[in-house]
């Protein structure tokens, strides 16, 4: 290994625990996610010296992008309805709870066991005894699709990746079971009135669309997929919606229901045409291996995609009045 | 696999129905009022149907033919995932099946509650969103799915599902106390699935496998399998509310609406100590250090004599009902200290009266919650002491509550019995009696804290004010419940009879 190699790597082992510190540590929520941002980034970057750029990929558009505009967009309702003044920040979000020595104690204590036990079980992993990556060579060897990490996502592990979906559909589901499918109201008037930011988006929307589309496309045979490519589409959406070019409702609520179910469903119609083709749940017929498989990402690309931006164009909950 | 309609496919049903539900009713959120609530009434009844029928199907082919496992997309394990089912698995999803259907029936009329409706009472009745049906039957899914998973990173999904759902159901109660209990769920709920997830990563590097039957056969007592024990241990035991890791539960069981309170007390705490059963028994019943089970077995007891205290001292009747959870999952945590080191006989026995325990007071916890529901809905509250003589007003709803109690207290002929029997007796077969003093001691605990509530609620005096009728489908969906636990008791030969097949400890004697 070169030595700026030797370097890079050094530096990331060494920030990643600074920054995963300095974020726990941090008093001010705000500050907080935008440490958070940084360490998706790095994070990202680690999973990219290791050689696992899917990882990597997923990290930087999911971990750090999505997440972080979530944070933040949650931290920005927090202080807009404890009454704080953009200008002044008066009530910014802040975790004033005092942390007496005790309670120090009692976090220390089991973290430092946890730590303690969990290097002593890594330092003394055995060699495995199932040779995984071959087992996945070999069914790519026979299989329709080249690139091993699409394989096990959508054929060999189809069922983890349905449930995930699965996961995603539920997660919408529950912010709108809190009763919020009002939406944050107005872009923030500097941002929408902004000709700048406008112009660029308008510049960047294309841009976007064709690098998600590239990524869904490249999946099948390299690095990308439809969580990379969903993941992308979806922050052009928050963009979007920053900037007042698609309204925070999105569109009419049962249009946006059908579209955030679409992937799941077209997953479990997949799944049971396959069914009554073979025999066996998920088990596509030989020859539709391809078609199928990238048939459901495109549709899994668009749910995801709208999923992540309708997660972000929500707000806090209201409460009722409570009872007697 | 030979077709789609073979038989083999039954096992797929218990996890795509619901979610099939699940989609269904979600895209009729956008209906209004009575035409959403009977079109999602309808779906969530069919799949519940749908549900119970592929479980008896389940039962007749595992009792038939032995366990049987689903090579899903057609890979085999480890390159695969499977689905598995013994008798341990159609066990667990013929309870989710009993009282899911009862909870489903229950929902009719809970939900009933008109927009605009006087609001002054600790519980709503509506559902405005429309949501309840679809994180419900997400819920079962989940559940199911977790019963039939034989990988380890496929019982992770599950868990997320299940936290998830879980938690939107605690919050959908509205008030300031049901969102945080729901927030504070989701919280623990994920620090659980999170340390499970560290151990399954432990495990897989361990071994390059995900499949249980393959980490099983893999498995030796080496320091990470320990630590991803112990990982998997702590997170289910955290998701179970083993005490002290028990705090979360008062809170978030009050705190959402009855007909959810019913389905988390009954159902949801179950599912992680399944999988708790199944990583210490089958998967890594050659590793787990000696003496561990003995920490579960104290804390198991601990919990079943301070649940009962108190649950004595509460005033409302479903944080009672809570802190009652509380103590009786400290019974189910006896199992791991009754089995270390027991003959296969006296294993088998504290094994199978500890999921016993799992199916009665699964039905007889939920059925309670259900009749504190109905009294809410009558009375506007569950104060017990403004319950005075509210059992002349309302005594199918008392008469729930007393019937299920006798589970609790494990009075013949109820489940609680045979469970307690059988934990009590493998207590005295491996030598450890003071295990069987805290089984019957937390019995007549039970008994005192109940009777707070009943000693009021039957006396002939003062009456408490009813302003409305609840339901029949809720009183009747309480009522079959608690029957039903009343008599599992003597149904006990069959189940046992089910859990022996495929079960460790060679299926007893």
């Amino acid at each position: 290994m070169s030595f700026a190699g030797l370097a890079l790597d050094g530096l990331l082992a060494l920030s990643l625990p600074i920054l995963a510190w300095r974020t726990l540590a941090a008093r001010d929520l705000y500050r907080a996610a935008i440490l958070f941002i940084t360490f998706g980034v790095i994070l990202a970057l680690a999973w990219a010296r290791l050689g696992a750029p899917d990882i990597a990929l997923a990290e930087a558009a999911i971990g750090a992008g999505i997440t972080g505009a979530l944070l933040l967009n949650t931290v920005g309702g927090l202080s807009r309805r404890n009454g704080g003044d953009d200008d002044e920040r008066p009530d910014e979000p802040t975790d004033r709870v005092g942390r007496p020595w005790t309670t120090r104690l009692a976090v220390a204590i089991p973290v430092t066991i946890l730590a303690v036990g969990l290097g002593w079980a890594v330092l003394s992993l055995p060699a495995p005894t199932v040779d995984m990556p071959s087992l996945v060579g070999e069914a790519i060897a026979e299989g329709e699709v080249s690139h091993p990490i699409t394989a096990v996502l959508l054929d060999y592990r189809s069922y983890d990746t349905f449930l995930e979906i699965g996961v995603l559909l539920l997660a919408a589901l529950c912010v709108w079971s809190l009763g919020l499918s009002a939406v944050r109201g107005e872009a923030p008037e500097a941002v929408a009135k902004s000709p700048v930011l406008a112009g660029f988006v308008r510049l960047l929307a294309p841009a976007m669309v064709v690098s998600g589309v590239y990524l869904l496309w490249a999946g099948t045979s390299q690095p990308g997929g439809a969580f990379q490519a969903g993941a992308v589409l979806g922050a052009l959406g928050v963009v979007m919606v920053l900037t007042g070019l698609l309204a925070p409702s999105l569109g009419r609520g049962s249009i946006i229901r059908a579209g955030l179910a679409l992937g799941f469903s077209v997953f479990l119609l997949v799944g049971v045409a396959a069914m009554l083709a073979t025999g066996g749940f998920l088990e596509y017929p030989a020859g539709f291996e391809y078609g199928l498989i990238l048939a459901i990402e495109f549709f899994l690309t668009f749910s995801i995609a709208l999923t992540l931006t309708a997660l972000f164009t929500t707000v806090p909950p209201r409460e009722k009045k409570e009872g007697a | 696999m030979t077709g789609a309609f073979s038989s083999i496919n039954w096992m797929l049903a218990p996890v795509l129905v619901p979610l099939a539900a699940a989609t269904a009713t979600f895209l009729l959120m956008g209906l209004r009022g009575r035409t959403r609530r009977m079109a999602q009434n309808a779906i969530g009844l069919a799949a519940a149907v749908g549900i119970a029928v592929s479980a008896l199907a389940l039962w007749a082919m595992v009792s038939g033919g032995g366990p049987v496992r689903y090579e899903l997309g057609g890979w085999e394990a480890p390159l695969g995932i499977n689905l598995y089912a013994d008798g341990l698995s159609v066990f667990m999803l013929l309870t989710t099946a009993v009282v899911g259907a009862a909870g489903s029936v229950y929902t009719l009329g809970y939900f009933s509650g008109r927009e605009g409706e006087d609001v002054r009472r600790r519980e709503y009745f509506q559902d405005e969103t429309g949501s309840f049906w679809p994180l419900w039957m997400f819920l079962w899914a989940s559940m199911n799915g977790m019963f039939l998973a034989a990988d380890a990173f496929n019982l992770y999904v599950t868990l997320e599902i299940l936290g998830l759902s879980a938690a939107a159901l605690i919050a959908l109660g509205g008030t300031r106390m049901a969102f945080s209990a729901g927030m504070r769920y989701l919280m623990v709920s994920l620090l659980g699935s999170l340390a499970h997830l560290l151990g399954v990563a432990l495990l897989y590097g361990s071994f390059g496998a995900l499949d249980l039957a393959t980490l099983g056969e893999s498995a030796s007592p080496i320091p990470p399998v320990w630590a991803a024990l112990a990982l998997i241990s702590l997170g289910m035991a955290l998701k179970t509310g083993l005490f002290p890791l028990h705090f979360w539960m008062p809170s978030a069981y009050t705190g959402a609406p009855s007909a959810a309170s019913a389905m988390l007390a009954g159902l949801v705490g179950k599912a992680s100590f399944y999988l708790l059963l199944r990583v210490w028994f089958d998967v890594f019943e050659g590793s787990v250090p000696p003496g561990a089970g003995q920490i579960f077995g104290v804390l198991g007891a601990v919990a079943i004599v301070w649940g009962a205290v108190m649950a004595m001292k509460q005033t409302r009747l479903k944080t009672l009902l809570a802190y009652s959870s509380v103590s009786q999952m400290g019974y189910l945590f006896l199992v791991f200290a009754l089995v270390a080191g027991a003959s296969p006989e006296r294993g088998f026995e504290a094994w199978a009266g500890g999921i016993y325990l799992v199916l009665s007071h699964a039905c007889a916890k939920a059925a309670m919650f259900m009749a504190a529901g109905v009294v809410i809905y009558s009375v506007g509250h569950d104060e017990i002491p403004r319950l005075h003589g509210i059992a002349q007003k309302l005594p199918l709803a008392v008469a729930s509550f007393a019937v299920a109690g006798m589970t609790m207290m494990g009075l013949p002929t109820s489940g609680g019995f045979t469970a307690k029997w059988l934990l009590f007796s493998a207590s005295l077969g491996t030598g450890q009696w003071w295990f069987g003093v805290v089984i019957l001691l937390g019995g007549v605990l039970a008994a005192v804290y109940l009777l707070r509530f009943l000693n009021p609620a039957l006396i002939q005096v003062r009456t408490a004010k009813v302003y409305r009728d609840a339901p029949r489908s809720m009183t009747v969906a309480a009522f079959g419940l608690s029957l039903f636990s009343l008599f599992l008791g003597l149904a006990s030969a069959p189940m046992l009879d089910l859990l022996a097949v495929g079960g460790p400890f060679g299926g007893g004697s």
